[in-house]
Order: structure tokens, then sequence, then C-alpha cells
């Protein structure tokens, strides 16, 4: 304690005389004051294991790096300003806390990724309910094991460009982390994940961030679920990754000539369960996929609820809604190694003489107009025409440019139970 | 002016067809609506057959309505009456009888079911497409003596609006795909003022689409609020344009 100034050993000393903790944990606490306040000085008297309390305030004392393990707490929401000199606060240490701050200040930089929250090679660390804003990135986790980051707000400025953006949360080659309900908006990329295995990714919302909304790339045995995204520039990214499971999440109002609700590129064995598409300019785009279930979704809205790419294998749609979507389906080729079965199509035409609920007619998902679209994609002006109209109800009796097996052998009379509201 | 307006609107009231017409609307729209369990797919549905129907009906109607009333018109010819405020008053209430009978046919039944802005702009367009074909109607009720000759020349007008000029554009679209004819396709279906109508709802239904379009002119024409205005400033070109010709038609008509 030889190099703090007086009042910050003071502020010590005061703290100590009230701390209590299980296992001989003590508790510092930190108020506001001087030029440089006391963060550092108290990480680097308290013991690993000890709470560090945060008053309300604001500190600014460079980059504040944490090398053993100890919960820091904001009480009241202490602002931490960087003020722009790097990353703010360097977690190097496992079983690291760090709730209850707002952080802001990082430098912008295209050489070192400079985090509003870094955590290095620490493994347990959690960070929760903290407030980001205007960082470059948010909140940057590399070769951690069981990371939990919950409930943090990382909002960039939407007045940067994109070059000086970076993403919101960033993992590089992690395993077990659990990202539940934050919130990322106007960064790059929402959520980025990079060589991350075995983890969960529930109930976050991704707004407005200019390129993905979540990214996705060398990630295996991931799950993500119940978030929500919208108005990224280009929607959501998966790819490179295999075993993959999407379930109950929200993609809304992607748009744009490269934006995608769901990009799927290079992915074997997923899983897309009982997601929303409403509104996006390409709702799935399937490119490359192998082994693919993709059921009881609802497409709604959408200029191209799926663009099934033909060098995609073992792709099964069924049980899914397509409604008031411009095209249901377009192709560059002839992807017949995949199946269409039990979906309800609103523009199905057919009838169901025994009453089973089940078309008696196939239906063909793809339209010649889709087709003609595919080549001249200057053509969509004439969508819903009164000619295009009568060009593919033609197609449809009699198939000649269309791909004869692709098909929906068991169109749904009626759209599935629980997305009528939708 | 009025007066003519105000006696040809009760005679429209009296007749059959715009109380039929209004009918058939309610009974489309209403049906529509309740046949399919979607509103946006009823809506869907709704708009392509407004979109042919309602130019057929008015221009069709406006043709046999002007032959019929030649009589009266005559009549009215030799009052000491200018002769534009006789056909402007007859012209504009054969808008008002079938504008109002669009609304309450299928603006209601729209607005009940679907409220919205796509809802709004499918009753705009319909209410455009009403007048420019009413004043095709009259252009070609003065330009031809004959009722079966002008009804004829109105069904040939309405198939080319409705059908064949898209069918052209396609073909225009095909055979000059290797050029960069894309800055073309806009102005070049706003010569059809169906398709105007349709673009105009298409903005607000089928946007999604429209926006994967990477040509520049096309986003810059479908993504903001201009490409509305824009069409609906063409539609009332397109209202303006036959109007005067008819208006000039009707001037040099010898009875």
């Amino acid at each position: 304690m030889t190099g703090l100034r007086p009042w910050c050993r003071a502020a010590a000393i005061i703290s100590l005389l009230g701390a209590t903790g299980p296992l001989g944990a003590r508790t510092w606490t930190v108020e506001p004051g001087g030029r440089t306040s006391g963060i550092t000085a108290a990480i680097g008297a308290a013991q690993a294991g000890d709470t560090v309390r945060v008053l309300a305030g604001t500190y600014a004392e460079g980059i504040i790096t944490i090398d053993k393990p100890l919960v820091l707490i904001g009480v009241g929401r202490p602002l931490i300003d960087g003020a722009e000199k790097g990353d703010v606060i360097i977690i190097e240490a496992p079983n690291v806390v760090v709730q209850g701050f707002r952080i802001t200040g990082t430098l912008v930089s295209n050489i070192n990724d400079n985090a509003a929250i870094k955590v290095k090679k620490s493994d347990h660390v959690q960070l929760i309910d903290n407030i980001v804003e205007r960082a470059f990135f948010g909140i940057h986790v590399a070769s951690s094991r069981n990371t939990v980051i919950a409930r943090n707000v990382v909002s960039g400025d939407p007045a940067v460009p994109e070059t000086r953006r970076a993403n919101a949360i960033h993992l590089w080659h992690c395993s077990g982390a659990e990202i539940t309900d934050n919130l990322s908006q106007d960064h790059r990329d929402g959520i980025y994940f990079e060589f991350v295995t075995e983890s969960h990714i529930r109930r976050n919302r991704s707004l407005r961030n200019l390129r993905y909304g979540l990214h996705f790339m060398f990630s295996n045995n991931d799950t993500y679920s119940d978030n929500f995204f919208k108005d990224n520039g280009a929607g959501v990214a998966v790819m490179y990754s295999k075993f993959v499971d999407m379930r109950r999440n929200r993609f809304t109002s992607n748009r744009g000539a490269s934006a995608y609700g769901l990009l799927l590129k290079e992915i074997n064995d997923v899983v897309i369960d009982s997601n929303q598409f409403v509104d996006n300019t390409t709702a799935i785009l399937v490119d490359g996929c192998n082994r693919a279930k993709i059921n009881d979704n609802v497409f709604r809205g959408n200029g191209w609820a799926v663009r099934l790419f033909a060098n995609s294998m073992d792709c099964h749609f069924s049980g899914n809604t397509f409604v008031g979507n411009t095209f249901d389906m377009s192709t560059n080729g002839n992807p017949v190694y995949n199946s269409f079965s039990g979906n309800y199509w609103d523009r199905y035409k057919g009838y169901d003489l025994d009453r089973d609920g089940i078309g008696d007619v196939p239906f063909r998902p793809l339209s010649l107009f889709a087709m003609v679209n595919e080549r001249m994609p200057y053509a969509v002006v004439l969508s819903r025409s009164l000619l295009t109209g009568l060009m593919d109800q033609a197609e449809r009796l009699v198939p000649s440019m269309t791909p004869e097996g692709l098909e929906d052998d068991k169109p749904l009379m009626k759209q599935p139970h629980g997305t009528r509201h939708l | 002016m009025w007066k003519v307006y105000k006696y040809t609107l009760i005679d429209l009231a009296r007749n059959k067809f715009v109380g039929g017409w209004l009918l058939l609307l309610l009974a489309i729209s209403f049906g529509l609506f309740q046949l399919e369990d979607q509103p946006l797919k009823a809506m869907l549905s709704l708009t392509q057959v407004l979109l042919a129907l309602v130019p057929l009906v008015a221009s069709i109607f406006s043709i046999v309505y002007l032959y019929d009333a030649m009589e009266f018109t005559e009549l009215l010819a030799v009052q000491p009456l200018h002769r534009s405020k006789i056909l402007g008053g007859q012209m504009l209430a054969l808008g008002t009888a079938l504008v109002l009978g669009t609304w309450i046919g299928a603006g209601i039944p729209l607005m009940i079911f679907q409220a919205g802005s796509a809802a709004f702009t499918l009753v705009l367009a319909c209410t455009m497409l009403t007048l420019v074909f009413t004043a095709m109607g009259a252009l070609i009720a003065f330009k031809n003596r004959e009722k079966a000759r002008g009804v004829g020349l109105g069904l040939v007008v309405w198939f080319l609006f409705v059908l064949v000029y898209d069918a052209i554009l396609l073909w225009i679209m095909y055979a000059f795909s290797d050029y960069p004819i894309e800055p073309w396709i806009v102005p070049l279906a706003a010569l059809d003022p169906i398709d105007l109508g349709r673009i105009m709802v298409m903005l607000k239904v089928d946007l999604a689409a429209m926006m994967g379009y990477t040509g520049a002119v096309y986003e810059k024409f479908f993504g903001s609020m201009a490409g509305t205005f824009l069409a609906l400033g063409a539609l009332v070109a397109w209202v303006a344009v036959p109007s005067a010709w008819a208006f000039k038609a009707f001037q040099r008509k010898d009875f």
C-alpha cells in the first residue's frame, strides 16, 4: 500500500472497518474523488476472492486491469471512462465478476481490438448488468471457457461509419459461454462468434447493427433461441459450422440487396425450428448446407422466403407457414436433393376431397415468375400483375421450365395451429 | 357546370349499373375477406381483382353512359352554355359516382378487415385508376360516333393496359437483357396506368423484395416515399392528358 495516495489509503481503511465476508474474503469500497480515484488501487490492495464495491460517480483511470479473482460491483451505476487510452477494463484472471457499471471511452484502433471489457484467457468470468456506450468493441472475450454475459446493454453510436465500428459482443475461441438477455445495438456485428463451441445464446436483442445481428463462424455445437434480430444491415449469418440449433428466434426487417434474415453458408446438421421471419428481403438463404431440418417456422411478408441454392443437400422443410411473401422460393439451379412436405402455402389453390387437412394435389413452391426474376431482377416490377399470375398458373398446370421434382407433396389446407395470429 | 354536374349525378344515382357495381365490389371484398383466414392474403387477392376490374368498369361504363346521354348532351349543347362546362360537369359526375362506388364497395371492407397504409394505397390507386379510365372513356365516346365501336375500343384499350403492355414490357426485358436497361424499366412501366397503380400498392406490400434489387435507380425509387409520390404524379398526368384530349374532341364535335 506504499504507493497509494493518502486519501485512498484512508478510504481503504474505512472500508475495511465494516468489512466482513465468508472465508475471510473482504469487501473494499471505492468512492469517487480526485484526479485518480481508486479502482486500480483497490484492485491492487485486494486479495483473490475479495469484493470491491464502487460507489456512484465518474472514474477516469485509464486502463483498469483485473489480474486476480475479484468481484467488482458498481453501486448506483458508476461510470468508468477509459478516456480513449485503449481498452477500458481488462480481465486476466478466472472467476472475476464485473457487474453494474456504465463503461465508455475505448480507443478506436484497427491494430488492437480495444474493448470496453476485454476478457483474456480467463475462465468462469461473469459480466452482468453493465451498460457499454459508444465503445469500439463492447465486450471482447478471447480463449476463455464458461463465460457468462447477461443483461448487458451495449450501444454504439449510430453516426459512426462502419470503419470505426466493431462488434458489440465478440467471442473468439471460447467454449461453454452463456449469453443471455443482452441488448446490442448500432455496432458492426451485434454478437460475433468465431471458434466458439458448446455455447448458448438466449433471449438477446440485436438491433440496427450495420452488418450482422449475429455472426457465427466455425462455431460448432451451439444453440441460439428466443433471440430477436431487427433492422440489421445484413441480418444473421451462420457460416462454416456444424450442429447448430436455432429455435424460436425472430428475424425482422432485415432489408437490402444483400440482407438476409438468416444466411446459412456451409452449414451441416442444423435444426431451425419455430422461428419467425417477417419483412426481410430474403428470409433464409441456404447456400451449401447439408442435413438441415427446417420445421414449423413462419415466413411472412418477405421478399423471398427461401432461397435454396442447388449446392445444398438433404434440407427438409416441414410444417412451415408461408404467407404474403413476394416469392415463396427461388433457386439458382435444380435443388432436387432437398424436400418440402407438409407446409402451409398461401398460394396453394388445391382441394382436399378426403378432408384430412392435406391437399390432394402437390404444390410447386417455385413459380415461373421467380425463375424469370432470378435471371432479370428488374422484372420484379411485374410482381402481382395479371400477366405473371397467368404465367404461374399455366406453369403449375403443365410444368415445363421449373424443376419437376421440386414440390410439396402434402401441402396443408390450413395454417398450422399457433401461427394464425402472426 | 355545377348544374350539369348535379343533374348528371342525380341521373347516375338512379342508374342501376352504379348500384350494381357497388354491390358487386362489396360482395367480392367481403367474400374474399371471409373466405380467407389471412387478411393479408385476402387483400393481395383483392388487389389483383380490383386492379383488373376497376379500369374495365370505369371505361366501359363511361363510354356506355356518355353514348346513352348523347341526346341530352346535344340538347345542352344548343343552350347558351360553354361546351367545356357541359363535359366538365358530366365527367366530374361520372368520376364522383364511380369513385364513391369504389370507396364504399372496396374501401369500407378494406378498412374493416385490413386497415393500414397498404389498404389506403390500394383505395387511392383504385380512385386514380377510376378517374384515368373515365377520362379515357370520355375520349373514346366523343371520338367515335358509333356506340358498338366505342365499347369495342374501350375493351381493346383495357386489354392493352391490363395484359398486353406487361407482356411487351417483359419481352423488352428479355430482348435487351444484355444491355443496361434497368433505368428504363420504371419509366416504361409508368406508360401503363394499371402498372402504376400496382407499383403503388407493391411499394407498401412487396417493398422487401423491391429492396432486394441492386440497381441504384431502383433503390432510390423504391427506398423512399418518392416512389409513391412519383407514381401518383404520373397517374395525375394520366388523368390530365386524356381529359384535355376529350375536351378538345368535344369542343370540335359536330353533332
